[in-house]
């Protein structure tokens, strides 16, 4: 059983870390809560789906097309939706549930609810220390490691990603150093929407598409970014390994509790918060004014 | 005599002269509210009477966001845990020792409030978005609770068969607009008493509302209480209306619902909440009574939402508000936007 | 202003259904078909109501004494998967607005309950189509003078499907007997979070045992659930040779197709809705291969009365694919005209006492109601079928010389190569 929940926690947490990330990342940079940011990832998996199945293009283009074109599209929101209420906060809230909807919808007019699948990538199986684990779950796991060690560079190493420490550590002072903040942000959110997308593109042939699907994971990421500390990355992959860890005891000493996993990792969210308000990495507020 | 006899009246009259029909916004709301009243005189059609009865107590549920959110600054994504909490609380007396709606409605709301209460404690140690985040999880939470005891609970399926408060639409829809204006009414007097302003107070700056002697934590309590209490409430009388209490009374998508209703309409104004659910919730129903635009009614809310933030970021009804009526600079009280001079003070406006 | 404006937009909603409701004569019957309808459960809902309004429109209409009259349908679009309270609201408009005759389907139990409530309001006829759970029916014997209306006509019950599955779980553990030497095959018992599984779950942990297997444990994810990679892990490790499914929602699509994708040694079969339907095979990605489940319909292949075969095929050539359950509406049709023939008027209080009456066979076999307004269970009565999906096909392999009941057509069950592999080592 140890190593069942050894390796469950894993592969999960790598999945959620990777939704978990690009999330934490544009509320550190442009505190925006983005409550659309599953929704581009439902998008990149229904995308990736049409391209393969119904256009017949070949695996490779129908991905980078997927993650180039919800990016883009990401960035269109960004310009016609968020950037024009930006001052306020609360209507920046509304507008990306507004965008959730809209994309649910359109798909449910589309595609109608119909479950559907995004094709496996590497299909297939094999045991780890007597786990099976399949090697899309094991691609995930690779994927993820490498889109954090390039956003880790992206962010240390480039101008671009200077200029978004810099706004997220002090947007108003960044602003006065002659920074264009918008642009700044906007180039963050395609960053954090592309992460989502590749999500999408890796995650959802583990699950099933349909138009409701941005709900679940959307709850599991509030969950692991709230437990983590907003805005930190590295509160983000540790909160992602932590709520995948609960989920797998729960899953694994109490069976016929599997439907409470989620309801524990919250809880366990809940607990941590009481005792850090900050969550585990978050910096703690200051008594803001 | 006579005068003693008359004297309320008139004086009723110069209240109502001076106070509400000399200000476009509250003329608004008496001519909505005798609207609401005499409609049955129209019309006693029962889907014209469900659509009402539907938007009162989402009215009453959106507004009692307001009062948390708006005016304190804790922005709830979690609401739906209050109205939850009211249509199991009422539900579970009702269907499990049979007692009438009359008793457990209340108790619903008191149900709901202690929830409120309990939940309150532990945000007391958040703020900002962390605090909306964290309330996310409680429905969800409540939830998994419900699932577990299905005997109980009723599970998936939740409470059904409930009795209802009247057997006639009419009588049900008197009581529900009656209960809504009510309780609006006294919603709308809270945020502007002296609690409401020390709520204001709570959420433009925490640190100076403590710094000038207020306890902000009880306040804080306070307002998650009240709200609760009034969503209870809300939670309660649905569950009566529909005859049943089920999982979806707690699903995310009734919280997000309370804070599109509460932003769309304009945040800690009480009446925007209102009138964002008495626009958009007739609106998604009369779209659904034309067949071809039945599927897109959802897409099509999602997009009014959308455009009327861009053009109107701090909500509808302050846009409304400030195009209807302007602000005395000296004395702050609201004129009706033709009048040359304020109507308290006489300064000249503009 | 702003409200003036709401109001007289209240009254203009209010106006414009007036005035459609007046244009209409009340010249045909009308027939309320109730369902979510952006999603494949309404989608069937509407198809099979369409299929058998237009055959009988066709022939003539509805003899109701000694007028021929129409059928005409309208669509009630309840949004219930999504939002409960739009299905009462949907509910309502259907009966006031749109003045229906008889309303037919439901599909979300939690819907059906509250619609259930307003259509015993209008005292009107509601054919229950797509929903299970016994409360529906339970609630007719405990208040018969208000719940008279309400009648339960497809799928089997909730209850009644633990039978039936106990019987196909007799045949296939029979099989890894036989096949694979095990005296004691090992069951593990998956059953989604909610109230219609619990009475088959402990059944299954009382009965099981006697029929010489062993339970390994109880596994129960919520409906939605988007993973259960670490409750298959936990169940390989257990030992487990069959995954006795008790499931409606998603997690079914899920289970089947990281069941596939794992290699997971067991063989899965219970109810699994979503594998029910034929999107299954594309929604698992090809990779349920060999889930088995309770079914309707079967692929059109299986000849369960005469009416089935032509059904499935009619059904197919019109819409392209093939009827999932709650397209039983086609029966629902049928039985409502049925009735009111025999009648000769639509006074409900007048057809409840016909409707109970019935039997009549269906496409799904032959329908008679209990004394609770539910469908008789059993051989020669309601059965359902059990289907297995076998490289891309759905193949129906039980009733197989069960108490007497064979159904042409039927095929063999397979045992999942990859778990003899397996096991036999």
């Amino acid at each position: 059983m140890f190593q069942d929940i050894l390796i469950t926690g894993l592969v999960n947490g790598g999945v959620y870390a990777l939704l978990a990330i690009g999330f934490s990342l544009i509320f550190g940079v442009a505190r925006i809560v983005n409550i659309a940011h599953t929704a581009f990832y439902m998008l990149a998996a229904y995308l990736v789906y049409t391209f393969l199945n119904i256009a017949g293009l070949p695996l490779l283009l129908s991905v980078v097309l997927a993650v180039g074109l919800v990016t883009l599209l990401s960035m269109v929101c960004y310009k016609l939706v968020i950037e024009p209420v930006r001052e306020y906060e609360s209507a920046v809230l509304i507008a990306t549930i507004a965008l959730a909807l809209i994309f649910q919808e359109t798909l449910l007019l589309i595609f109608g609810g119909t479950f559907l699948s995004s094709p496996t990538l590497i299909p297939g199986a094999r045991d780890i220390a007597g786990v099976r684990v399949s090697y899309q779950q094991l691609l995930t796991i690779g994927v993820v490691a490498l889109v954090l060690l390039g956003t880790w560079y992206l962010l240390a190493r480039t101008r671009l990603g200077l200029a978004i420490r810099a706004t997220a550590n002090d947007l108003e002072v960044a602003n006065l150093m002659g920074m264009n903040v918008s642009r700044v942000a906007m180039y963050t959110v395609a960053i954090s929407v592309a992460l989502a997308a590749i999500a999408g593109v890796v995650v959802a042939p583990l699950f099933v598409v349909d138009p409701l699907m941005w709900l679940a994971p959307l709850v599991t990421i509030l969950a692991i970014v709230v437990l983590g500390g907003l805005g930190s990355l590295k509160g983000s992959l540790i909160g992602a390994f932590i709520i995948a860890y609960v989920e797998a005891i729960t899953v694994f000493t109490v069976p016929a509790g599997s439907f409470l996993k989620g309801a524990v990792a919250l809880s366990i969210m809940i607990v941590v918060l009481l005792i850090r308000p900050e969550g585990l990495f978050g910096v703690a507020f200051e008594e803001e004014r | 005599m006579i005068n003693a006899l008359t004297y309320p009246i008139r004086r009723a009259y110069t209240q109502l002269r001076t106070e509400v029909l000399s200000l476009p916004s509250r003329t608004i709301v008496l001519v909505f509210a005798l609207a609401l009243l005499l409609l049955p005189l129209y019309s006693t059609d029962p889907y014209l009477m469900r659509i009402v009865i539907m938007a009162s107590i989402f009215a009453i549920y959106a507004a009692s966001w307001d009062l948390l959110a708006g005016f304190t600054g804790q922005v709830n994504f979690g609401h739906a845990l209050f109205f939850g909490l009211g249509a199991y609380g009422s539900s579970l007396l009702n269907h499990h020792f049979g007692l009438s709606p009359w008793i457990t409605i209340p108790i619903g709301a008191v149900v709901a409030t202690l929830g409120g209460v309990l939940v309150g404690i532990p945000c007391l140690r958040l703020r900002g978005s962390y605090l909306s985040l964290a309330t996310l999880a409680f429905p969800l939470i409540l939830t998994g609770i419900l699932f577990a005891f299905p005997d109980f609970s009723g599970g998936e399926l939740g409470i059904s068969g409930l009795r209802r408060l009247f057997v006639k639409p009419v009588h049900n829809y008197y009581a529900a607009v009656i209960l809504m204006l009510v309780l609006c009414f006294a919603m709308w007097k809270i945020s502007t008493s002296n609690t409401g302003l020390i709520f204001h107070a709570i959420r433009e700056d925490e640190v100076a509302a403590r710094a000038s002697g207020i306890n902000t934590k009880r306040y804080k309590l306070l307002a998650f209480a009240l709200s609760a209490f009034f969503a209870g409430i809300a939670g309660a009388f649905f569950a009566h209306f529909i005859r049943i209490a089920g999982p979806s009374t707690l699903e995310v998508a009734l919280s997000f619902q309370a804070v599109i209703w509460g932003i769309f309409g304009g945040v800690a104004t009480i009446y925007g909440p209102i009138v964002a659910v008495f626009i958009l919730y007739p609106l998604t129903e009369a779209v659904a009574v034309f067949p071809e635009l039945r599927e897109f009614r959802l897409l099509i809310l999602a997009v009014v939402v959308l455009l009327v933030l861009l053009f109107m970021p701090q909500g509808l009804t302050p846009w409304l508000r400030d195009k209807i009526e302007s602000i005395c600079q000296r004395c702050k009280n609201r004129n009706v936007f033709w009048r040359r001079e304020c109507r308290i003070c006489s300064t000249a406006m503009h | 202003m702003l409200r003036r404006m709401l109001a007289a937009f209240v009254a203009a909603v209010a106006g414009t259904a007036l005035t459609v409701t007046a244009a209409q004569a009340a010249d045909p019957i009308k027939i309320g078909v109730v369902g979510p309808m952006a999603f494949v459960q309404g989608e069937n809902h509407w198809r099979g109501a369409e299929l058998a309004a237009d055959e009988i429109n066709k022939a003539g209409g509805v003899k109701v004494g000694k007028e021929q009259r129409q059928i005409e349908l309208v669509k009630v679009d309840t949004n219930e998967i999504l939002n409960v309270p739009d299905a009462a609201n949907a509910m309502e408009r259907a009966l006031t607005q749109d003045e229906v005759d008889f309303v037919i389907g439901g599909f979300r139990t939690e819907a059906v309950l509250a619609m259930q409530d307003v259509a015993m309001d209008y005292k009107k006829i509601f054919l229950g189509v797509g929903a299970a759970h016994d409360k529906l029916t339970q609630r007719v014997g405990e208040d018969y003078g208000r719940y008279k209306y309400f009648f339960h006509v497809a799928p089997t019950k909730a209850s009644d499907l633990g039978r039936t599955l106990f019987a196909v779980l007799g045949q296939i553990a029979g099989q890894i007997r036989q096949d694979l030497g095990k005296a004691k095959p090992k069951v593990a018992i998956v059953a989604e979070k909610a109230a219609w599984v619990d009475g088959i779950v402990k059944a299954a942990q009382a009965n099981l045992p006697k029929m010489q297997m062993e339970v390994v444990g109880l596994w129960q994810p919520s409906p939605t659930a988007t993973d259960v990679t670490a409750e298959l892990s936990a169940i390989r490790r257990a030992g487990a040779d069959m995954i006795f499914t008790v499931i409606s929602g998603p997690v079914g699509i899920v289970l089947g197709r990281q069941m596939g994708e794992l290699q997971i040694p067991a063989i899965p079969f219970g109810i699994n809705v979503e594998a029910q339907k034929e999107g299954f095979w594309q929604a698992s990605g090809g990779k349920a291969n060999y889930v088995a489940t309770l079914d309707t319909y079967g692929a059109g292949d299986v000849h369960i009365t005469d009416q089935t075969v032509d059904f499935v095929a009619k059904f197919k050539k019109r819409y392209g694919t093939i009827p999932a359950y709650t397209a039983a509406t086609y029966d629902a049709v049928y039985l409502l005209k049925e009735t009111v023939e025999k009648a000769g008027t639509l006074d409900a209080d007048k057809l409840v006492p016909v409707l109970e009456k019935t039997d009549r066979v269906g496409t799904g076999g032959r329908l008679v109601f209990d004394k609770n307004h539910a469908p008789t269970f059993g051989p020669g009565y309601l059965t359902g079928l059990a289907v297995q999906w076998q490289d891309g096909e759905k193949v129906a392999f039980w009733p197989n010389n069960w108490n007497g009941v064979t159904y042409k057509g039927v095929k063999a069950f397979k045992i999942p190569p990859h778990m003899m592999a397996q096991k036999k080592k």
